[in-house]
């Protein structure tokens, strides 16, 4: 090799060879911080799960029924034509919507007869509890399911609950699970009344097309009914893990 | 399947810089010195994003570049995304390079993470 050219294949400067150690090493950094980030998320999404189950556990002595909100709400939405990741993360949120139950007295919680005009109001604050303990995350997942939490008891025609919000007003996470959320409870014993049949349940949702819930929804969730049916049974007899429910999606 | 990415950079120092940077990510990425090379590198590749240098040599520079791929056929239904790379003071080439379709520009010396944060957000959006 003559020294006195330089060539087209020189090695690099031992400048540029440090600057790539360093960007070498901010890519481990970045990884490590990915890494923790997500761990961090899943530490947090865990207990606020356990903390749903918590909640739920107290009036149905199961917990299946939120397992089923989550799957459901995911099919429906994907049904509707949403994405695969707004679908997959509402998914996530659902199972949520109903933890700020854990805040409602037994008295009101598990009273088998109607409640009284007070005890409604004390009913109806699980939708903003369930807000706030969800918090104002910066993190989507539980951005969405705090919405879900304020907004699933709102109802199409403007008399629901808390804001009284009508029509697209209320969050398309809100109108999603008000409706599975319902369909899912006719077909649950309480301690008030036995389960519903299949068909008693569905002639109910369908009574509530455009009163209580965004009729496309009631709509899509009746056109899909039997794939929709068949994920309800499967989600009762295979019981998935929590740890289905939490991750990445 | 890995998002793939075409950069057009023409210093191979920084073009190795932006390899090494994408790569943190689970990128497939292709690396040409010219705009012209760029045209051919993007039929064949069909990249779902484009990094572009926007003085690179030769009768053709990032900006033609750039319009050319807005204006050519969509692939997979949607055409590729582009990001600007352009030296601090180059404002009328930041305006005529998102007057003809590029999606967002980032200024040299890059920040890696802002440019790993900006492929994201652009690969997301598509």
């Amino acid at each position: 090799m003559n020294a006195s050219y330089p060539s087209l294949h020189a090695e690099p400067l031992a400048d540029t060879l440090q600057l790539e150690r360093v960007v070498a090493d901010l890519g481990r950094m970045y990884h490590e911080r990915n890494q923790a980030l997500e761990d961090v998320t899943r530490a947090h999404h865990e207990a606020l799960l356990q903390l749903s189950l918590a909640a739920e556990y107290r009036d149905n002595d199961t917990g299946v029924h939120i397992v089923r909100i989550g799957f459901l709400a995911k099919a429906l939405a994907l049904c509707l034509g949403k994405d695969e990741a707004y679908a997959c993360m509402l998914g996530r949120a659902a199972p949520m919507h109903d933890v700020g139950k854990i805040a409602t007295p037994d008295a009101v919680l598990k009273k088998p007869g109607p409640l009284t005009e007070s005890e409604r109001e004390i009913m109806k604050r699980h939708t903003v509890d369930g807000a706030r303990i969800l918090g104002r995350s910066k993190i989507p997942l539980f951005r969405l399911a705090a919405e879900t939490a304020l907004s699933h008891h709102e109802r199409w025609d403007g008399s629901g609950y808390p804001a009284g919000l009508a029509g697209e007003d209320i969050p398309l996470s809100g109108r999603i699970v008000a409706v599975v959320d319902y369909f899912d409870a006719l077909t649950m014993d309480r301690v008030y009344r036995p389960a519903f049949s299949i068909e008693t349940s569905l002639a109910m949702l369908t009574e509530q097309r455009g009163a209580a819930f965004d009729p496309i929804i009631v709509d899509t969730f009746l056109a899909n009914f039997p794939m929709l049916l068949e994920l309800h049974q499967y989600v009762t007899k295979n019981r998935p893990a929590l740890e289905e429910l939490i991750g990445p999606c | 399947m890995a998002a793939k990415i075409l950069v057009v950079e023409d210093q191979p120092e920084i073009r190795r810089l932006i390899r090494m940077t994408l790569e943190f990510e689970d990128y497939e990425i292709s690396e040409v010195s010219t705009a012209f090379e760029g045209i051919e590198a993007v039929d064949r590749l069909q990249p779902d994003l484009l990094l572009l240098d926007v003085m690179t040599p030769g009768s053709m520079d990032g900006l033609d570049l750039c319009r050319h791929v807005k204006r050519g056929p969509a692939h997979n239904g949607r055409q590729p995304s582009v990001i600007l790379l352009t030296a601090r003071g180059q404002q009328p080439d930041i305006d005529t390079g998102l007057a003809a379709g590029a999606d967002a520009y980032l200024l040299k010396p890059f920040s890696p993470l802002q440019l790993l944060d900006t492929v994201k957000q652009m690969l997301v959006g598509a």
